[in-house]
């Protein structure tokens, strides 16, 4: 494999600091645990000469106060669970699902989800990629997965996503602009090459948790039970009002080249979560995601497999209510 | 790790390893594993994989298990850095280790360090782990030979011992 | 007398053990080296065509640079089969698969040496390439091998017994197609050499990832024309093997090529996807199958039609083919058989041995056959292969000699253990248990290559400090060869196993070992260190004799120390009139040859399966699966397995346990893939070996049939328990939900498109009904 590109690393103290240094330094990444930006490094995707560290920002480095977390808070002090997320367990199970224990000591809120788009024709050394004259994600002119079309169809396959979607969190961005919160959707975009919505210099700075979140769990579904990124990956939320459905939520990943909230979920309230119920949220689902061959296991599957964790998740919740 | 003319410069950096207080001069791109085996020629940890993906190099930073080769060595500055090399004293294998040979917790020996050091820092975290705690706990390092059983026997016994 | 058995047969810890478990251990890559230059690779991306060009000037030219070189390099060839050598060191006028080595550079540092690969012109004009066995086969595919029409290496057709009367007699015949993706080792430790060349001398010294340091030396010598006097071929520690590296592989010929080109010493490390194109893995094989029983269960005929997409070199493929049709037999009363092997060549990185070398796929088909016969005739598996059992001593229809033959008392372990006849479909839905047997060699009984020599030689040295060394050229590569030797020499002697060290596999020290393949070395090489050992015992005792002033036939050997009547002398006394009765320094030799019965069949390909000693194994594996997203939860697995005797009882359950978790990697998980013959499956992310989280307890129970040749009885312990993994899952699964799969590896979305198929044919039934 290729030797390493080099790169300075820049210990910005403060979130205005990093601002600036972004600023300072065309074309500088941002970087936190590694665990995903230092693969594609070593694969030679991209040779940024500057990487600016978030983890040296106290503030990012925080749970809490409140019911905010910094964007440098790792994995696995996620998947501790500590008491301020005691209402979180869906974003708890997100966390301890990720990779391996290793990975989560390295890896952060923030990592996971600004993580990258991936596709079997992209997370690949550079000679690999030479072979196929690149792709459109990088450097290339054709998506192999869909060499007709003109758009990336890697997918997104961070774990926390879905469950903060289907918590409804909030999102700090921080930027030459300064501080600004948004819903966590806001930050996600339906292309594989271009599926983050931060400007120029801009990161995420951390999310903020909505107080009495409605009961939630996440299931996802992979080729074996550790070092596997999701195929799909399914968070529900659901609040039920005297055994009928009176809230719901169900956001994916692993689908498509953003993680989503899947839409129409209104058509499904005011019933009980029965095997009918389960059948029409998992059309809801099969219709909404698009998986591409972008991993070895068949696409159909991912949608398949989508729908059936959705209605399993959702039917535990009610359940458990 | 050699460098290129144009490699932005190496900085000394302070660690203490394997119980010794130490200080390399090297890039900021410089990682973990190759400044390990490398420039200070500790090749106990092994590189399995092209990164990330096999656990083979997993050490200890601060008792937590870390892969060396997604780990930057300016990461180290000011920590506690663990290798397999550091866990024997006086040439006499730990409680881990001495399990692992005596159950044959190793065959081919390649996946051995990072999975040792996986299993020392569940150790010295959860003293009588459950069997879903250890498999849990290891589920980051593959090994090729074992099938996992006699490493989870190993790791069993070796918390007997504690 | 001492007791028999002191140190065989004792569960050992390896002797190499606490290198490895305190990082102390040396692998290939770990060797200390300073100022070695850093070896690279240029490789194709094209996967045929023809070579217009390769300009390596401004390579060569780029200050840091030591040697570029490519095939202009090294017009020879080499293979692992002397009638097969067709594979360039370097691309030589075509290349024939993407990451084909085509050019390779020695520089100072890896940043040079990879902007030295950057500088290397290329220019191939593209042939037509195949990809599947069926398009090399197809009649307008173009040839890979001009002296190979149609992309066929080898055909096989062989017949015993009267396969047409046998159907005839059949109560119950099923034939199917079965097919198994080609699968890979992922032995953790990627491939690595270390090479030095010393130009005033003509030497060269050589280590490297290799289970036959042998085949390396004679490979070295042939394609960088050297004496095989001028070089030395040392193992260092090797992080498992499992067949990838029995064959000489072309990173080791390009690293030694390097280092005479620069005239020093050149470090290689493959990276992991270097590894994988490296390959020699299992290849995709399509198994045509057909038995017949009677409505007893008795096997009456077997016709086998097996193709084998070999990828684009020789390497094994001749033998691995020939492997498929011979172990059809050996481990049933199998009256005739019909077998029709054809192995092709494809645009896809060249197959090799692995694990069960050609054993695997085509009893995955045996075994789901005979479950799938079994319920249709009624009858319990286990009473099924009951039915079928050899007595040994035996000769089957194609020539293999069973001389011990444990399986039934396997049989009858397995289906205790795991509570077989109680909870067989009787552990709710989505719950299964599934069983197969298995067999493999003890080392093939007829070495590739031919020497007149014997198999195996071992030297024991014994000098003033009374330490016992075993010189062996037996590879230990994790699966603790030597410590059995180790045991073996000191049971003989009589002396404590610390008192016995081992050197393996250094040319310069160790006699000539054909290597660690087809589970060979304890059979063979362990029964020339008994050889050896005896051999040093009889001239301790002669020693022991004149000074203890009594006749040889007078003096016990005690277990270190030497008895006549009441006299008594310590092993190191005796050592010390000894070395002073022969000189100096002792070194005993033992040898150890199959004889020539054994060497098989005598049609052609005949001696391909024979072997000394079959071991044998039952397996019964319990499945959980989950319908709805298709995951397959492999709760438990129990396995015996004959190995003749445990000579390192836990080594050998280490051996059987990674066996059959490697055959449950191969059923669940584990396939190559290929994108216009791209590996896709190139890294340990995308190339998936079980997690721990993914592994199930493996109960397993060592029978002991004390074969008649085998050293203290023993036969091999690490390869016949994996093909019963892959078919006994299948029968758990078809037990579980009532499908029969017949694709490896039952992936979750093959199982998941399996169960949709037969939800949407029943529903289709329904409709039908309903109209």
């Amino acid at each position: 494999m290729e030797p390493l590109a080099p790169f300075r690393v820049l210990a910005p103290a403060s979130i205005a600091e990093a601002v600036a240094a972004a600023a300072a330094h065309q074309g500088a990444r941002f970087l936190a645990g590694g665990t995903d930006l230092l693969v594609n490094l070593r694969h030679g995707i991209g040779a940024p000469g500057v990487l600016i560290d978030l983890r040296s920002i106290p503030e990012l480095r925080r749970l809490g106060p409140d019911r905010g977390i910094g964007a440098a808070v790792t994995l696995a002090e996620i998947a501790a669970a500590p008491p301020m997320l005691a209402a979180y367990p869906a974003l708890i199970a997100a966390a301890a699902s990720v990779a391996g224990p290793a990975h989560r000591a390295a890896g952060t809120l923030g990592g996971n989800l600004c993580l990258d788009t991936r596709c079997i024709f992209y997370n690949r050394g550079e000679w690999w990629r030479s072979a196929t004259a690149f792709c459109l994600k990088h450097r290339g002119e054709t998506c192999h997965v869909a060499p007709t079309g003109h758009r990336c169809h890697a997918a997104f396959s961070g774990d926390l996503a879905p469950a903060l979607l289907a918590y409804d969190a909030e999102m700090r961005i921080a930027g030459p602009d300064g501080l600004r919160t948004e819903p966590l959707s806001a930050l996600y975009a339906e292309d594989g090459a271009a599926h983050l919505r931060l400007g120029p210099g801009e990161f995420l700075a951390g999310v903020i948790l909505p107080p009495d979140p409605w009961p939630a769990a996440y299931a996802k579904a992979r080729t074996r039970g550790a070092i596997d990124f999701p195929l799909a990956g399914v968070a529900v939320a659901l609040r039920t009002e005297a055994g009928s459905v009176a809230g719901l939520r169900v956001a994916l990943t692993g689908t498509n080249a953003r993680p989503f909230l899947l839409a129409g979920t209104e058509a499904l309230l005011g019933t009980p979560v029965d095997a009918a119920w389960r059948d029409r949220l998992g059309r809801l689902v099969q219709k909404q995601v698009s998986p591409m061959r972008t991993t070895l296991a068949a696409a159909h599957y991912r949608r398949r497999v989508a729908a059936a964790l959705a209605g399993r998740v959702a039917a535990q919740l009610a359940e458990a209510a | 790790m050699q460098m290129q003319p144009d490699a932005p410069p190496a900085a000394p950096r302070r660690f203490r390893l394997n119980g010794r207080d130490r200080s390399v001069t090297v890039p900021d791109h410089a990682l973990l594993i190759d400044t390990l085996r490398e420039t200070l020629r500790l090749t106990g940890t092994k590189q399995g994989c092209d990164g990330g993906e096999c656990g083979a190099c997993t050490v200890l930073i601060d008792s937590v298990p870390r892969l060396a080769c997604l780990t930057r060595t300016g990461e180290c500055e000011g920590r506690v850095v663990e290798t397999i090399e550091g866990l024997a004293r006086q040439g006499r294998m730990n409680r881990v280790q001495r399990a692992f040979h005596e159950q044959l917790g190793t065959q081919c020996g390649y996946c051995t360090p990072g999975m040792v050091m996986a299993a020392e820092a569940l150790l010295r975290r959860v003293p009588h782990p459950t069997e879903p705690e250890i498999r849990a706990a290891l589920a980051g390092n593959l090994c090729r030979c074992t099938g996992y059983v006699k490493i989870i026997a190993a790791v069993q016994a070796a918390a007997g011992e504690g | 007398m001492r007791n028999a058995r002191a140190v065989v047969g004792q569960p050992t810890p390896l002797i190499d053990g606490i290198e490895k478990v305190t990082g102390q251990a040396v692998y290939t890559a770990d060797l200390p080296a300073e100022g070695a230059l850093v070896g690279r690779i240029l490789r194709s991306k094209e996967a045929h065509g023809r070579i217009r060009r390769i300009d390596i000037e401004a390579a060569r030219a780029l200050p840091g640079v030591r040697a570029v070189i490519t095939g202009a390099d090294c017009p020879l060839t080499y293979g692992v089969l002397p009638i097969a050598m067709n594979e360039p060191v370097l691309a030589r006028e075509v290349v024939r698969y993407r990451g084909e080595p085509l050019a390779a550079v020695a520089a100072d540092d890896a940043v040079t040496a990879a902007a030295a690969l950057a500088l290397i012109a290329v220019e191939i004009d593209p042939l037509p390439a195949c990809f599947t066995a069926a398009a090399a086969r197809a009649p307008d595919a173009v040839a890979l091998h001009a002296d190979k029409p149609g992309n066929l290496e080898r055909e096989v057709h062989h017949r015993f017994g009267d396969v047409e009367a046998g159907f005839a007699a059949a109560d119950f015949i099923r034939e199917h197609v079965y097919s198994c993706a080609e699968v890979a080792h992922a032995q953790m430790e990627p491939h690595a050499a270390l090479a030095s060349f010393d130009p005033e001398r003509g030497q060269l010294l050589m280590q490297s990832t290799s289970q036959v340091p042998y085949y390396l030396h004679l490979m070295l010598a042939r394609c960088l024309d050297l004496d095989p006097a001028a070089i030395r071929v040392v193992k260092p520690f090797i992080g498992g093997g499992f067949g990838a590296r029995v064959e000489v592989l072309n990173f080791e010929l390009i690293t030694a090529l390097l280092a005479r080109a620069s005239g020093g010493t050149v470090r290689m490390v493959l990276s992991r996807e270097e590894t994988f194109l490296t390959h020699r893995g299992r290849p995709e094989t399509e198994i045509r199958l057909k038995l017949g029983i009677t409505a007893a269960g008795r096997l009456t005929a077997c016709a086998a039609e097996v193709v084998q997409r070999g990828g684009a070199y020789a390497g094994y493929g001749i033998v691995t083919i020939l492997y498929a049709g011979a172990l059809l037999q050996g481990l049933y009363d199998l009256p005739a058989l019909r077998y029709d092997g054809y192995r092709v060549y494809a645009n896809l990185p060249p197959c090799g041995a692995m694990r069960g070398h050609g054993a695997v796929d085509v009893r995955f088909a045996f075994e789901a056959a005979l479950d799938a016969l079994a319920a249709e005739a009624g009858l319990d598996p286990f009473a099924l292969r009951r039915a079928n059992l050899l007595a040994a001593p035996t000769e089957t229809p194609n020539g293999l000699r069973v001389e011990s033959y444990g399986l039934g008392t396997c049989l009858d372990w397995v289906e205790a253990a795991s509570g077989w006849r109680a909870r067989r479909g009787r552990l709710g839905p989505g719950r299964g248990l599934g069983m197969a047997c298995s067999h493999y060699v003890s080392g093939a009984a007829k070495p590739i290559h031919w020497t007149g020599e014997p198999h195996a030689v071992v030297h024991l040295r014994l000098d003033f400090d009374g330490g016992i060394t075993v010189l062996t050229g037996a590879a230990d590569i994790g699966q603790g060869s030597s410590t059995v030797m180790a045991q073996a020499a000191a049971e003989v002697l009589g002396v404590p196993l610390a008192r016995v060290r081992v050197i393996a596999a250094d040319s310069a020290l160790t006699p000539k070992d054909n290597g660690s393949y087809s589970s060979r070395v304890t059979f063979m090489v362990g029964n020339a260190t008994i050889a050896a050992a005896r051999a040093l015992r009889e001239r301790l005792v002669a020693a022991a004799a004149v000074l203890l002033d009594a006749p040889e036939a007078a003096v016990e050997d005690a277990g270190g120390q030497f008895h006549a009547g009441e006299r008594v002398a310590s092993f190191a006394e005796v050592t010390r009139a000894a070395l002073a009765r022969e000189g100096g320094a002792i070194t005993a030799k033992g040898s150890f040859t199959c004889p020539e019965p054994f060497q098989g069949g005598k049609h052609r390909g005949g001696a391909v399966g024979a072997t000394m000693g079959f071991s044998y194994a039952a397996q019964v594996v319990e499945v959980a699966v989950d319908a709805e997203t298709g995951a397959i939860t492999v709760e438990q697995v129990w396995v015996a397995q004959d190995c003749g005797f445990a000579i390192n009882p836990l080594a050998v359950e280490g051996q059987i346990q990674g066996a059959v978790w490697m055959g449950m990697g191969q059923a669940l998980s584990e396939e190559t893939g290929y994108e216009s013959g791209l590996a896709l499956h190139a890294s340990m992310l995308d190339y998936k070996v079980p997690t721990i989280l993914d592994s199930p307890p493996i109960a397993v129970h060592v029978v002991e049939s004390l074969d008649p040749n085998g050293p203290f009885g023993a036969k091999e312990a690490s390869e016949g328990a994996l093909a019963g993994f892959p078919p006994a899952l299948a029968a758990a699964v078809a037990d579980a939900v009532g499908l029969r799969m017949d694709r490896l590896p039952i992936t979750p979305d093959r199982l998941l498109e399996a169960l949709a198929q037969r939800a949407r044919a029943g529903r289709l039934a329904r409709a039908l009904e309903v109209a």
